[in-house]
């Protein structure tokens, strides 16, 4: 497990190595959310309702959404495409090592980073803005919020990964990740709640799995969800997470045959 | 035996496309695949603690086989046994015991010192701190690396950055170890030190090295026995030493004459292969050469004389030449 553990520090150390860049790019972060905040501001006014979100709401849904990013969408694995792609995979092949739990322990290194990062952020702005946020107490909404986190973490994990591995068969990786980004942009609730959509497309929206990376855990979060439905939320989210592990399971054998088969 | 191939053959399906837009439209459709036979049915074994020398011209299969060696390629048809495993099954006890090291390839963390590289390496391959500390320890000595152990990857120059590849590749203490080109793109003194390293880790921890290589400098100064490769076949599996009595068992004779000498005297001592006064070169056999100086010191007034082995890029470049296709 150690082993593990290392990957995870040395992924931290590394991001550290270039202090200035991650800077940069947390600044765009808070940037970006900072600006869908304000619009949101505006457009709820103090004291009313809008679609069912008053200010405290809203203001912890676009908060929360920088928390959730740093937590679930923050990975290294992206690099896994291009590692296929230039050959570098032949040193994992060669060593007793976990491909999979390499870049899970890569991803959590990065991950770590952000998460402290982004902490640091919401409490300078809390301290700025002083903004009247919605805090949750009760504890079965708590626990479900973070057993639906966990669960994005992996549904994450493996579509970033499956993407990865087209690198196997194309040296194009990037196209269908820029598909990817822009879907989850706005699919995955970070510029607005998606319960604002109207009924048919927020019902389709609910089977797709980008919703269960940040949307839904935050739902659960403000506790907008009945049992029910974070139930069958639960399930679908789970439905995902297997669906995408066994496809890329799938596709890794197939990859790693045309790769030891053929070779590059 | 570490090491048994027999009749191991590696295809490649490649695709081929006419030059031009018209070559892209057609290869679009209907795609001409060829087989190209990258290893053709080659065997050889290996014992325990031999250092050898794969050697042969670009694209002759070499890399090719040592992936094969090393469980990278599954093999179109022929077995395998490297220490009783069959290669491509990876077990972690196989994989515990062997180590690739390709001249091109890096594994090292190129943000973070080597020393975090060697750190991880340890975890992966389970080896214990005593040992670890004992390997590097002497690793470190072996290549006199203790001041570039801290400093980033990124800030190693080519020469200082194999060396530490070869470390990381170390850690584990492989039983077996698979170089493909180490020295390739290094100065002479780099090479020279890499080589005495290669030699030293062979000798000290009792590893089987195979090396591939393009310098026959580095095939020449460590391996006693070669394999030459060539269009997926092997030409020759020997000792160096027989490898040149076969192909070259000339010596060549350079004199330098101080006086004027007869040509009807001169062609007296063998085959010349150039007489221009004062310089005269002969070729002759091995067992000819001692006599055959003491003849020429005998009967002609010498400045100066020397007898030269035949240079092994030589020997080399007439083994190639004779097989071709």
């Amino acid at each position: 497990m150690k082993k593990y553990y290392l990957v995870a520090r040395n992924t931290w150390d590394e991001v550290l190595t270039y202090r200035a860049s991650f800077v940069m790019w947390r600044v765009r972060s808070v940037i970006q959310v900072l600006t869908i905040y304000f619009l949101w501001q505006v457009v709820v006014p103090p004291g009313k309702a809008l679609l069912g979100y008053t200010q405290p709401l809203i203001a912890t849904y676009i908060l929360g959404t920088l928390l959730l990013e740093s937590i679930v969408l923050s990975s290294r694995s992206y690099i896994v495409g291009s590692e296929i792609n230039n050959g570098n995979l032949m040193n994992f092949l060669l060593r007793p090592i976990n491909y999979f739990a390499y870049w899970f322990s890569r991803d959590l290194g990065d991950k770590a980073m952000n998460i402290c990062f982004s902490i640091a952020e919401l409490t300078i702005i809390f301290l700025i803005l002083r903004p009247s946020l919605f805090i949750q107490t009760d504890i079965f909404y708590l626990s479900f919020f973070i057993v639906s986190i966990i669960l994005s973490i992996f549904l994450y994990f493996f579509i970033n990964f499956l993407l990865g591995l087209i690198g196997f068969w194309s040296p194009e990786i990037w196209a269908p990740r820029f598909i990817f980004i822009t879907l989850l942009g706005f699919f995955a609730g970070s510029l607005f709640p998606l319960d604002i959509l109207p009924d048919t497309i927020y019902n389709i929206v609910k089977f797709l799995p980008f919703s269960y990376l940040m949307f839904f855990p935050i739902k659960i979060y403000l506790g907008q969800l009945s049992f029910m439905e974070i139930i069958s939320g639960l399930m679908i989210s789970a439905f995902w997470v297997f669906a995408i592990y066994g496809l890329v399971k799938i596709v890794w054998m197939k990859g790693l045959r045309s790769y030891t088969a053929y070779g590059k | 035996m570490i090491i048994s191939v027999s009749h191991l053959s590696k295809n490649f399906q490649v695709h081929q496309k006419d030059p031009g837009l018209v070559g892209s439209v057609k290869s679009l459709f209907a795609r001409k695949y060829e087989t190209v036979k990258a290893v053709d049915d080659i065997s050889f074994n290996i014992e325990e603690g031999e250092l050898i020398g794969f050697i042969g011209p670009n694209g002759a299969g070499k890399t090719t086989t040592l992936k094969c060696l090393s469980g990278l390629l599954y093999p179109t048809s022929g077995k395998i046994s490297v220490m009783d495993f069959n290669p491509y099954n990876r077990k972690p006890e196989f994989l515990r015991q062997i180590s690739l090291v390709m001249g091109q390839k890096n594994q090292l963390w190129w943000d973070l010192p080597a020393t975090d590289t060697f750190l991880l390496n340890k975890e992966i391959y389970g080896v214990e701190d005593k040992k670890y500390n004992e390997i590097v320890g002497e690793l470190t000595k072996l290549l006199d690396v203790k001041d570039i152990l801290k400093i980033p990857v990124k800030k190693l120059s080519l020469g200082q950055r194999m060396k530490m590849e070869l470390m990381a590749s170390l850690i584990h203490n492989p039983k077996v170890l698979f170089l493909d080109e180490p020295t390739i793109g290094l100065d002479v003194l780099m090479q020279k030190k890499l080589r005495e390293f290669i030699r030293e880790y062979n000798i000290r921890f009792k590893a089987t090295v195979i090396l591939t290589s393009h310098y026959m400098q580095d095939v020449e100064q460590l391996c006693k026995r070669v394999i030459i490769i060539n269009f997926g076949k092997i030409i020759f599996d020997g000792l160096l030493n027989s490898l040149v009595e076969k192909y070259s068992p000339h010596k060549r004779i350079k004199v330098m004459l101080a006086e004027y000498a007869d040509p009807k005297q001169v062609y007296k001592l063998g085959k010349i292969s150039k007489f221009e006064y004062p310089e005269l070169i002969l070729d002759v056999p091995n067992k000819k050469a001692n006599s055959t100086a003491a003849a020429i010191l005998k009967n002609f007034q010498v400045e100066d004389i020397t007898i030269e082995d035949p240079q092994i890029e030589d020997v080399i470049a007439k083994v190639y030449a004779e097989n071709k296709r």
